[in-house]
């Protein structure tokens, strides 16, 4: 296996590991800020794809429809984000643990099945405007143009989330709820409120990336099944609410899946799920994460 | 009196779910369908559907079968799963009473359901999953394949592809096969039949993505890597399609030749203007290749008329799944499942494909396969096979001694 | 107080009735009743007497109905045979994985269980030689003393778990059962009064994947096939849910919440193929209307449905 061959194989596990952490943030925020393990955060990404399709279809003449679909499948599931919390997650802060999977869970299957009933089973394809059609090479190992995007779009997303959490008086409400919603409420600052935008900005997230993923291939029915476990083990590795272990646990386990698949390609979910239990056990709040309140 | 009243309470809600089926006057036939709407088996599946709907719409216009038994269909969603195929056609027996069933998209499926259709004595016709393993180890006398098995379409690709491979000299190859029965089959024949017809060649690495994987690049950047002469994939449905346009974006089909793999009439629909051209390739019923057969010519037109597009080896298929369960019945004279089964042993029917036969052995439909090189052609919005041939099952069928040894191993 | 065995003879005595009045589609709802009923009441050993919840409890379900398949397929072994393997592999998986699950609580406890229950998945899936993988297993026929009929392997699975209940009964109300229920309460005071509480909760652990297993072995011969989707998380949120729709602190619950799911899903799905959301809305209605579930809203109303001990549900999050 020679240097140029390695260099492919990280590349392209990177991209894979960008597209797990633009999922995994919204869902690593949820869950720091909340305290909810939201099951429903990858249907909501797989109808990102869909409405980026959609926006797509809508506005094919125009050049730029490509491109302006993939924000706009953010705002649209960000919508649906923002009613499902003030309708029913709203709810559900203050109640068990069981509770919340299994209302997180239902929503999931309900989002399924509204997607089906929506567009219906068959597949729907983007086809991608000329530029970004063909491969480049970088340092002689292929990669698809595309993903020059999706990575500057990851890390457009981690820079914009980090200075909004560190320089912004929102951010800065955000992460202290993380430690002490308690605190937080005692200051005068509306809870519900914030817990409301922080849920809607979880799922924009989620759209967003659906948007990305929609050119990739062909988007599915079913496809976000193999992508919330997978960003599940993101959040894990990394720590719960902390951006910078999303980003380095998705970097983790886009390069074993990458690299497994040259070495030992049925072992890739099976290692995935070792290092997470591992984790779990060793230090069940994750690589970057703090122990959390209970 | 509190505790009668608690189990009158369970009884009552219990005895309401309990709806009673009720039996018509005159007899119709229960025609179940039991595909993988969704997942990893969706994409082809859908176009099945649309073939077996046409098909009843046609044969009820006539009066049904015998011109009395009007077909009532019952379409059932087996998400490309063995255990939830098994469950949905349990039920489409026990419930909708249905005397066949045709069935599944993934062999997998097929497999699982095969021994419940034999249990309840309910016709199994397999139209779209093709592993030989259907019909070659513990046959049922219920289960029927009308579509080319995975060691026809293997044999038919493999010749052709060790045909070029001994021109070119190539010498090393790679094999991508979705990882479950069908895929598994074929990449078993493919393998043996490459050896024995082109002794130069060695497979250098076997790599088996799961069914319905959605994420190929790591695969594509790894099998680039590799630098193999040439790459041999047996993949279907939505995993095809991912596989074949993440792929394309790599340049993957500019530097590896991708010879002899399955690209089906719906892939060329879907894929029209991002498919490679020129590239030889490998399908099961090109409605293209027989528009000399009159059935075939109006099935094109009806389909047209009814979807607006064109009918896809799945809707071709499943089209005749129906007109094979017809002439069987029609054979027999009777609706009568036992007499049908019995009629349909070793028969010979008239379909969009031609006139083709069942074989005694294995209820193998000798149908033929399609090998051809992806052309654009001015009659139609996508492109079709050129300088077509077609693989007569004959040609292709795995011998009967080899069978019946198989059986015995078993 | 000989009150409380009413109300489960009189379930028995339903279900040894009603197959001969109903037809035989609904003979097959009550196997299944049966068997996720075992499979659900094996969960709440963990959840409602232990009070942690499992994400992952089909792993042991799984590896029950696999070690059965296998056993049939590959080696021909007689069911009756491979029932205790069954156990018996479930356990033994369950002494290694749990080892490491009752170090920890809550939410940590949820995911490392669905953690360890997917690696079960994964490894089954992946074996393709030996599990037959996304395949699953074919051919597993029930003994032939069973014939054919829906009715001889539905009693047989009454037997089965009738004996598999009537045995996470006795535990249940065995001193063991209490020290669960200590544990489950406050942990801490019982750890004080000198109870080794990882000890006695991984022994639970390993007892509630035993039962699953023994549900798991009933599951192959009555489908006539197993699939590696018996053990992903999916399947592992079916016994969450049917437990809290029939009620976690009533021993029956489970078995309650089995029933009702699966009639649900057998009369919805003959009209309509859109049961998940179905299913979702029910779910969300029964979480946010009755927490208790059923018999924990029907017990305020029939208190012979109450038991003893256990009429209080704990309101504290954790």
């Amino acid at each position: 296996m020679d240097i140029t061959s390695l260099f492919t194989q990280f590349l392209s596990g990177l991209t894979y590991g960008t597209i797990l952490f633009l999922v995994a943030a919204g869902l690593s925020l949820i869950f720091g800020v909340m305290n909810i393990l939201n099951f429903a955060h990858a249907a909501l990404w797989l109808m990102g794809a869909y409405f980026s399709y959609t926006f797509w279809n809508l506005m094919q003449e125009h050049s730029f429809a490509f491109w302006l679909s993939i924000p706009l499948a953010g705002f649209a599931a960000a919508a649906v984000g923002w009613f499902l919390e003030v309708v029913l997650i709203k709810r559900i802060y203050k109640r068990e643990l069981h509770e919340q999977l299994l209302i997180t869970y239902s929503v999931a299957l309900i989002l399924s099945d509204t997607i089906k009933l929506t567009w219906g089973v068959t597949n729907k394809l983007i086809v991608r405007p000329e530029m970004i059609r063909k491969p480049v090479f970088i340092f002689g190992a292929p990669l698809d143009s595309y993903f020059i995007f999706v990575i500057i779009a990851g890390a457009a997303v981690a820079i914009g989330l980090w200075w909004f959490l560190k320089y912004t008086r929102y951010g800065h409400i955000v992460k202290a709820a993380v430690y002490s919603r308690e605190m937080v409420a005692a200051l005068g600052i509306p809870i519900p409120r914030i817990y409301t935008w922080v849920f809607t900005l979880g799922i924009f997230l989620a759209g967003f990336a659906g948007g990305i993923q929609a050119p990739i291939g062909s988007i599915t029915l079913g496809m976000d099944n193999a992508i919330i476990i997978q960003a599940f083990c993101v959040v894990v590795i990394g720590g719960f609410g902390s951006l910078l272990g999303t980003l380095v646990g998705s970097l983790i386990v886009g390069e074993v899946m990458s690299f497994t698949i040259l070495f030992w390609p049925e072992g890739a979910m099976v290692l995935i799920f070792v290092i997470t239990a591992a984790i779990l056990i060793v230090r069940p709040w994750g690589l970057f994460g703090t122990p959390m309140r209970t | 009196m509190k505790k009668l009243a608690g189990l009158t309470v369970f009884l009552c809600v219990f005895t309401m779910l309990l709806v009673p089926v009720t039996v018509k006057a005159a007899e119709p036939y229960n025609l179940g369908v039991a595909l993988g709407l969704t997942g990893a088996g969706a994409l082809y599946s859908a176009d099945g559907v649309e073939g077996i709907k046409l098909a009843v719409e046609e044969i009820n216009a006539k009066g049904g079968f015998l011109g009395q038994h009007k077909v009532e269909l019952f379409i059932r969603d087996s998400q490309t799963k063995p255990d939830v195929g098994v469950r949905e056609v349990k039920d489409l027996i026990l419930r909708d009473k249905i005397k066949a069933v045709i069935n599944d998209y993934s062999s997998a499926v097929a497999m699982a359901v095969k021994p419940i259709a034999q249990e309840y004595k309910v016709l199994h016709i397999a139209s779209i999953s093709n592993s030989e393993n259907i019909t070659k180890i513990n046959p049922s006398p219920y289960t029927f394949q009308v579509v080319p098995n995975s060691y026809m379409q293997g044999k038919a690709s493999a010749v052709a592809v060790a045909k070029i491979a001994n021109q070119k000299g190539w010498k090393e190859y790679i094999t991508i096969a979705s990882d479950y029965e069908w895929g598994r089959s074929t990449q078993d024949e493919v393998v043996k039949v490459l050896k024995a017809l082109a002794p130069n060649l060695t497979l250098k690495k076997e790599f088996w993505p799961r069914l319905g994987e959605a994420q190929f690049t790591s695969y594509i950047t790894g099998i680039m890597a590799m630098k193999p002469d040439f790459v041999f994939g047996i993949l279907a449905s939505n995993d095809n399609v991912a596989w074949m346009e993440q792929a394309k974006t790599y340049g993957f089909f500019d530097k590896i030749p991708y010879p002899g793999s399955l690209i089906t009439v719906t892939e060329l629909q879907l894929q029209a203007k991002t498919l490679p051209r020129n590239m030889i390739a490998l399908t099961r019923a090109p409605f293209f290749a027989h528009m000399d057969i009159p059935m075939m010519a109006d099935f094109v037109k009806n389909y047209r008329a009814k979807y607006n597009k064109y009918p896809s080896d799945w809707a071709v298929l499943c089209y005749d799944a129906v007109y094979t369960l017809k002439q069987g019945v029609e054979k027999a004279k009777s609706i009568d499942t036992e007499k049908v089964k019995d009629a349909m042993k070793g028969m010979t029917v008239d379909l969009t494909r031609g006139k083709l036969t069942f074989r005694t052995i294995d209820n193998q439909l000798s149908c033929s396969s399609y090998v051809g090189t992806i052309t654009d052609d001015p009659r139609y919005p996508f492109p079709i096979y050129k300088d077509i041939v077609e693989v007569k099952g004959s040609e292709s069928e795995r011998p009967e001694s080899e069978i019946l040894e198989a059986r015995k191993a078993k | 107080m000989k009150n409380k065995y009413l109300f489960p003879a009189a379930l028995f005595l339903l279900a040894v009735v009603l197959p001969f009045i109903v037809p035989e589609f609904w003979v097959h709802v009550l196997t299944e009743i049966l068997i996720m009923g075992l499979f659900a009441a094996s969960f709440n050993m963990i959840f409602g007497y232990m009070g942690q919840l499992t994400f992952g409890h089909a792993a042991y379900y799984g590896v029950g109905a696999y070690t059965t398949g296998l056993l049939i397929v590959k080696a021909n072994v007689p069911l009756l045979v491979c029932l205790p393997l069954s156990m018996l592999s479930a356990g033994l998986c369950a002494a290694v994985l749990g080892y490491f699950c009752v170090k920890l609580r809550g939410i940590y406890f949820a995911i490392l269980t669905m953690a360890f229950g997917q690696l079960v998945y994964y490894i089954i899936f992946q074996w393709y030689t030996f599990t037959g993988g996304d395949n699953g297993l074919q051919g597993i026929v029930p003994p032939a003393f069973l014939g054919k009929a829906a009715n001889p392997y539905y009693f047989f699975t009454l037997i089965v778990v009738t004996l598999g209940m009537t045995a996470l009964w006795i535990i249940s109300e065995s001193p063991f059962g209490y020290t669960m229920r200590a544990i489950r309460d406050n942990a801490e005071r019982t750890e004080f009064i000198g109870i080794n509480i990882q000890r006695y909760m991984h022994l639970n652990f390993i007892i509630a994947a035993m039962f699953a297993g023994l549900a798991g072995a009933l599951w192959g011969p009555f489908n006539r096939s197993v699939a590696p989707d018996l053990c992903n998380w999916h399947h592992s949120g079916m016994p969450v849910f049917m437990t809290v729709m029939g009620g976690p602190f009533n021993f029956l619950g489970p078995l309650i919440g089995s029933a009702i799911y699966t009639m649900l899903m057998a009369f919805v799905t003959s009209f309509t193929e859109y049961w998940p959301m179905v299913s979702g809305i029910v779910i969300i209605v029964v979480v946010l209307v009755m927490p208790g579930g059923l018999l924990g809203l029907l017990s305020d109303k029939l208190p012979f449905l109450k038991q003893n001990d256990e009429g209080n549900a704990k309101e504290t999050k954790g």
